[in-house]
């Protein structure tokens, strides 16, 4: 397990008041695997609370995908819905809860702020 | 162009030529389609070798058509000792029966064939011809051809089977057949699309929904949608008639998003079946009268899939409503950005006054609170990303300058957006009815924070920026020497000054100073924006007008229902009426389905609308079109718990009666009749 999924994990508690509103509630179960064993997150997920554990019961949503995809969409280098449609990650159940959790997904490495961009295109002091 | 017969369930749809036969083309999607991939690129059949040719054809329907084949060539007709019914049907997968019917009093043998085959092409190759990078491969079987294609992960597979015996080989089915003396022979062959998703099953076998429905049950699924609509009683043939096929077509539209289970509202056939943020919007606030149930799953994806982080490639921000989305082979592999694209400057406040007129019409508090969040964060989005320049409007500019779109309003084309003279400005742009949605979503948006989210503060604050930007807006964009507001600002701040039917939108969105709606509608009215049939695109004496220029000449018809919405808003109904007469009288040229964009010639040069060549059709705000200016003429408006009905209905058209119109209040009927010198008759 990649240590940048460990500390993704870890930080969701903290981060779901600012991340989490709306409908989705239910827990979503993430399978982890590296070719030889798959490893099993569980995360509960309600309006702005986020409890995560290594539980194995019955998930109203299942994410599979391979240990590297995943430690890549934690440190912003893939996207997860490009990621599903090529069938690398694979998903079944309750998808208003993957819409959710996909924004803990954080920026790709080195984003700068559009407004930036635009005015330093515009010829403007930023 | 070749005359095609297309049909069509949600976002499965099969277009042919006229016998029903398939052949590989790259300018033009024929094929059967699935999710954004075509599982079909060659359907060919033949009889004896020969091709046949269609007596007639039957396609009442929109996942039905019957073809009435014989061989030879037309001159031979009345000599034909055999005939080809080929009766086909879709909904999730796609069946065609053939019957051979042997007129002669002999017994006949016959050699039929269907040629077979599979591209597998994501809907942006046959756009841009690209070579596949994965592999496809034929399995022959009994009864069965499979086709599969591969590439890594990505798995798609078309499982043709056929009733009767055949030899069937790599590339189709060939059927050796003795029919006694005027006797038939038949077989059903169907044809299975396959997208392999979680442990190697069809992704939609995990839906909802499920995937695969009947033609029946489409049928009655259909029925029951269109039977909740209100009903339209009119001496007016061609109002009738475009009501009915509006609603027909807007019922075959929706389709199964992948993603959540819901049927939503497609875009367009044949390019734009897929969910887009700005045209499924519009759709929404056209219908929203007649089938308020379609806008629930619509606000609620959009929602779910609003922009979360900063990603230049897909020009995603937080709090932005998507622009985009494919399910295709080039999304999954990031060839193109549509996973979802967020490439849209108003799809963001757009869908904030959704929420609002949805609520307005249906009093459902129910959503309003649950979207609340997403309403916030779209609300924010205007003035934190939108706001690229930091001067109080919404700008665009790509961050994604390969597959990203330059221009993001809705002329999205290349050449929408210039100067009067032509030439083209840099970026950002702000183009100026973009300003008109934010300030609208800014008052919407009071009203629900007041209302509903129990934060008046922020509704003040909400409303303070609005009249500020709403003078902001008449003090830049007015060109007082035209006498119009410019088409956008550039990225000095100087005026894009063309004069375009965006002003149109303008008057809907209520920013136009009261002083200045008059000037407007006169433009909007006067000979260089108005054909006859409708509001051009682009005025007829600007630099880059062309009849036939996607966006830069062309009269659209969801377009032209804005406008009209907006003239009547300031109160200038006559206008209002020019174009719903316009519109309506157009349609009637389409049967009843007026199509993506027609030609902006001056009605009196060619007397019937010139169809733009690669119009979609059916599109869904086109099919919103006729109910948004029933509307209009029937002069329907919620008020607190009710319906204010105060219609202008166009002279000549007689008598307009739209019952059971559902709303917070139940059902109202509203009665309209036109009184005019040529009305007495009615």
């Amino acid at each position: 397990m990649g240590e940048a999924t460990e500390r993704f994990f870890a930080s969701l508690p903290a981060r779901a008041p600012a991340v989490l509103h709306g409908p989705a509630i239910g827990t979503l179960q993430i399978d982890l695997s590296n070719g030889h064993r798959t490893e099993h997150w569980l995360v509960e997920m309600g309006p702005g609370s986020a409890r995560v554990s290594r539980e194995s019961r019955p998930a109203d949503a299942v994410w599979s995908s391979s240990e590297d995809l995943f430690e890549r969409l934690v440190t912003g280098r893939d996207q997860a819905v490009a990621a599903v449609f090529r069938n690398e990650a694979t998903f079944s159940g309750n998808v208003v809860l993957f819409l959710a959790f996909r924004r803990f997904f954080p920026d790709p490495p080195g984003t700068r702020d559009p407004c930036q961009m635009a005015r330093q295109q515009a010829g403007r002091a930023t | 162009m070749r005359e095609r017969v297309s049909i069509l369930d949600g976002n499965t749809f099969l277009v042919s030529d006229r016998q029903g036969d398939i052949e590989p083309s790259f300018d033009f999607p024929t094929g059967l389609f699935s999710f954004d991939t075509r599982f079909l690129s060659t359907w060919l059949l033949t009889l004896n070798g020969e091709r046949l040719h269609a007596l007639s054809i039957d396609d009442a329907q929109s996942y039905r058509t019957r073809y009435f084949l014989v061989p030879g060539e037309p001159t031979h007709y009345l000599d034909a000792k055999v005939s080809v019914i080929r009766s086909r049907s879709i909904g999730g997968s796609f069946a065609e029966e053939l019957t051979v019917l042997n007129h002669s009093g002999q017994e006949v043998e016959f050699t039929l064939r269907v040629d077979m085959g599979a591209d597998f092409a994501d809907l942006f190759e046959i756009k841009h011809q690209r070579q596949k990078k994965g592999r496809t491969t034929p399995t022959v079987g009994e009864n069965e051809l499979r086709l599969s294609y591969h590439r890594e992960a990505f798995h798609r597979a078309v499982v043709i089977t056929t009733t009767a015996p055949a030899d069937i080989d790599e590339s189709g089915m060939t059927f050796r057949i003795r029919v006694g003396p005027h006797g038939e022979w038949t077989t059903r062959l169907q044809v299975a699309t396959v997208i392999y998703g979680a442990r190697g099953e069809d992704i939609r076998a995990t839906l909802p929904l499920g995937g695969h429905r009947t033609a029946s049950n489409i049928h009655a699924e259909q029925n029951e949608l269109i039977d909740r609509a209100p009903k339209l009683g009119c001496d007016c043939q061609p109002l009738a008639g475009a009501y009915r096929r509006s609603l027909n077509d807007i019922a075959a539209l929706r389709y199964e998003s992948i993603a959540l289970g819901v049927r939503l509202l497609a875009a367009g056939l044949p390019w734009f079946m897929t969910l887009f943020g700005r045209d499924s919007i519009f759709t929404s606030l056209q219908v929203l009268p007649f089938l308020p149930a379609l806008i629930p799953p619509t606000a609620l994806m959009l929602a779910g899939l609003q922009g979360s982080r900063l990603d230049d490639f897909r020009d995603e921000e937080p709090g932005k409503i998507l622009h985009e989305l494919r399910y295709g082979e080039t999304a999954g592999f990031e060839e193109q950005p549509h996973s979802p694209y967020y490439g849209s400057a108003d799809s963001t406040p757009l869908f904030v006054i959704l929420l609002d007129e949805y609520e307005r019409w249906t009093g459902d508090a129910t959503l309003i609170r649950q979207l609340e969040f997403a309403a916030r964060s779209a609300l924010d989005w205007i003035d934190r990303y939108g706001d690229l320049l930091g001067t109080g409007y919404v700008w665009y500019s790509t961050r994604n300058p390969e597959t990203g779109l330059q221009n993001q309003c809705w002329k999205d084309s290349w050449d929408s957006v210039s100067y009067s003279d032509g030439r083209l400005p840099g970026f950002p742009r702000a183009t100026c009815e973009t300003q008109g949605y934010a300030y609208d979503a800014k008052l919407r948006g009071a009203r629900l924070a007041r209302k509903f989210w129990n934060d008046p503060a922020y509704a003040d604050r909400l409303e303070r920026e609005a009249a500020a930007l709403k003078e902001r807006f008449n003090r830049d964009f007015w060109i007082p020497e035209k006498e119009y507001y410019a088409l956008a600002l550039d990225a000095e701040g100087r005026h894009v000054d063309a004069l375009s039917s965006n002003i149109g939108h303008l008057l809907w969105s209520g920013i136009v100073d009261e002083s200045r709606a008059g000037l407007v509608a006169q433009h909007l009215l006067g000979p260089r924006l108005f054909s006859g049939w409708g509001v051009r695109t682009l005025a007829d004496d600007q630099g880059r007008y062309n009849p036939v220029g996607y966006h830069v000449g062309t009269v659209w018809p969801f377009d032209n229902s804005i406008i009209a919405w907006g003239l009547w808003k300031y109160g200038f109904r006559e206008e209002a009426s020019q174009i719903c007469e316009g519109i309506l009288s157009a349609s009637r040229f389409f049967d009843g389905r007026l199509p993506e964009a027609f030609a902006g010639y001056e009605r009196n040069l060619t007397d019937y609308p010139v169809e733009y060549p690669t119009a979609c059709s059916p599109q869904a705000w086109s099919a919103g079109t006729p109910l948004l200016l029933l509307r209009v003429m029937l002069g329907l408006e919620p008020q607190g718990e009710h319906l204010i009905i105060d219609p202008a209905v166009p002279e000549g058209m007689g008598r307009v009666e739209l019952l059971d119109i559902p709303g917070r209040w139940g059902r109202v009927d509203a009665l309209g009749r036109s009184r005019g010198p040529h009305d007495h008759a009615h």
